[in-house]
């Protein structure tokens, strides 16, 4: 066989399957799966891999900073809050994001794989819902874990963890929501450009401008319009709705200088923000892949 | 050939074939009409792509040819709902392909005419995951990746990746990943372009196995009528967008009532001998056209080549070509009864 010339067909006989076959549910997780390995590149070259799993050690480095203080230290000392850990590392959520949502979605696009998709098991808005929850997972990943590390680092510098758990704990919650939204966010914004433009280099632009250039728009406004009408322009701009709505979820008041302190909105109203935002997104996918000819 | 049953469906969409199937007393189910069509019609605006199709089609391997841009495309992509008709209604199997997509697709295998290949994963990897997709267990996909890419001739390529193959390997692997999951129906869509004569030849050599051997009912467009004669036995003709003909390849390729006459030398002599026995004969360069009107002929061909000294190469019954048929004189009256 090893000297048989490559093509050539062998007649080993053709099996029948006769096994289950299981279904949508089935192939939306097979391609939630697929997916969420196509985020940080595993099962792809290591050109791939590079670059989402760089990101995602970039992320984690002010919890490994905020570690060493904590084990060098004798004393409880907390460098790094939760609810500033989103501030330091928001930027490499973007990149993050600008990175892998165009391989996400940009690619099947590219590469005519969405015809191949969309004549499985599957519905258009299965497709769209797979992906949407594959960056989701990746983003959590890289917000939750670095948040736990604190957490845990911090519980064991303490001198004791048990009482360092029974203060923090609600800690725990907060980490997840925050996160969750965050991710959400995130994730909607960017699948919803990556889908619109499927070649790389404008969808990666695309996306950061989305995160960057708002903020940085919304944050000019907010200074020069009238605070009446400024205000409302932060609600537009991903990054202050996520700085509002982590202050809310770990009940932490904003600095008083700050345009969150100043815009003087109620926590919650960044949260609802942020849901009704993910939710818009990801109806804007799904009309997006309705439409699409593939 | 397997015997075709129907699948049996849970309430989620999941289905079973086989001894995991409920029971069913397979006698009593009627023979189940492959594909339906009726007024099926598909609008681009002012463009009418495909217009009120009327279409009834049992099980076998089923040519769609037509010029490019009659429809065959169009049709297809109707059948796999990849495409929303303007109107009409289409069922395959006997379910609606619009509102029971994704349960049909568990079922129907499909190659596209264009590249739909991710170039940076391995063909194991990508048909395994396309197994998955189409429903199967990560087992079973796993397993039938390997048997599938052995049966297109990729298996001991499997896992390099996809941008590195050749044109020919990567029709294998769009073949590979529309029947990885072992498809009622498989809807091929110029499955050769591309290709050179060789990799064409044995394409369609692999198309006529999987249809005949495997017993897998298939669609395949072209519009190269020769490889449509090759590979299929029934034949759907489409032109802007309307149903021209529906015909079984018997009735289109039957046999004439000419002999085709082939000699090792001295064809003149032979003609010659022929006519003088008031045989009406023609020559198209090497070969004698003949008209037989009874065996007879046949003893007087013996006869006559016997007498002459000469040595008989070729004898031979013609048989209509499709592409003699679709030349624009041809008249096909007798054509008409539809496989369905």
């Amino acid at each position: 066989m090893a000297d048989a010339p490559a093509g050539t067909i062998y007649d080993v006989g053709y099996q029948r399957y006769e096994g289950v076959r299981l279904g949508r549910r089935h192939a939306i997780w097979a391609l939630y799966v697929h997916s969420l390995r196509g985020v940080f590149g595993i099962g792809r070259s290591w050109s791939s891999k590079v670059g989402p799993m760089g990101l995602a050690v970039i992320a984690l480095v002010p919890a490994i900073f905020q570690l060493g203080v904590a084990a060098v230290t004798p004393t409880e000392l907390s460098v790094i809050r939760p609810e500033e850990y989103y501030n330091l590392i928001e930027v490499v959520l973007a990149i993050f994001c600008a990175v892998v949502a165009p391989e996400l979605v940009g690619r099947d696009q590219r590469t005519n794989t969405l015809s191949l998709y969309f004549s499985r098991a599957l519905r258009r808005q299965d497709y769209a819902l797979a992906k949407f929850g594959a960056l989701v997972t990746g983003m959590l990943a890289i917000t939750v874990i670095p948040q736990a590390i604190m957490f845990l680092g911090n519980g064991l510098a303490a001198n004791d963890f048990g009482d360092y758990l029974k203060d923090n704990w609600t800690d725990l919650p907060s980490i997840l929501g925050s996160a969750a939204l965050l991710s959400g966010l995130i994730a909607g914004i960017g699948l919803i450009i990556a889908a619109q433009m499927p070649r790389r280099a404008y969808s990666t632009v695309g996306i950061l401008a989305a995160f960057l250039l708002t903020s940085i728009i919304a944050a000019s406004v907010f200074e020069t319009a009238d605070q009446n009408v400024g205000r409302f322009v932060l609600l537009l701009s991903p990054f202050h709705i996520v700085r509002g709505f982590t202050l809310w979820f770990f009940d932490a008041t904003p600095d008083p200088g700050t345009q969150i302190g100043e815009a003087n909105f109620h926590g919650i109203a960044y949260a609802i923000d942020a849901v009704l935002v993910t939710l818009l997104m990801l109806a804007l996918l799904f009309r997006r892949y309705e439409k699409i000819s593939p | 050939m397997t015997s075709w049953r129907p699948p049996v469906y849970n309430w989620w969409g999941a289905a079973r074939f086989g001894p995991h199937a409920q029971p069913q007393d397979t006698e009593r189910i009627p023979r189940l009409t492959l594909i339906r069509t009726v007024g099926l019609t598909k609008r681009y605006g002012r463009v009418t792509a495909l217009d009120a199709l009327d279409l009834e089609l049992e099980r076998g391997i089923i040519g769609l040819v037509g010029a490019n841009g009659a429809g065959k495309s169009t049709l297809i992509k109707l059948l796999l709902g990849l495409l929303e008709p303007t109107s009409g209604v289409g069922e395959v199997m006997g379910r609606d392909v619009f509102s029971q997509g994704p349960e049909l697709r568990q079922f129907v295998g499909y190659m596209p005419e264009h590249d739909c290949l991710p170039t940076d994963v391995s063909a194991t990897e990508f048909v395994a995951h396309m197994a998955q997709v189409s429903g199967l267990p990560p087992a079973a996909a796993r397993e039938r990746t390997a048997e599938t890419l052995r049966h297109v001739g990729l298996f001991e390529e499997r896992y390099r990746e996809i941008g590195g193959y050749s044109t020919g390997m990567k029709q294998r692997v769009k073949l590979a990943q529309a029947l990885v999951h072992d498809p009622q129906l498989m809807l091929l869509d110029e499955p050769t372009n591309g290709l050179d004569p060789e990799g064409r030849d044995e394409m369609l050599r692999l198309i006529r196995r999987i249809g005949s051997e495997f017993g897998i009912a298939m669609i395949l467009s072209s519009h190269l009528l020769s490889e449509i004669e090759r590979v299929c036995d029934h034949l759907v003709e489409i032109e802007d967008g309307r149903l021209v003909r529906s015909v079984p390849m018997t009735v289109l390729t039957a046999p004439t009532r000419v002999l085709t006459v082939e000699v090792d030398s001295d064809g003149d002599r032979l003609a010659d001998r022929l006519r003088e026995r008031g045989v009406a004969v023609s020559s198209s360069g090497r070969f004698l056209l003949l008209q037989q009107e009874d065996d007879a002929l046949l003893d007087l061909i013996r006869d006559s080549v016997a007498d002459l000294g000469l040595g008989l190469v070729r004898l031979e019954q013609g048989r209509r070509r499709l592409e003699e048929l679709f030349q624009p004189q041809a008249s096909l009256g007798e054509e008409e009864d539809s496989r369905g």
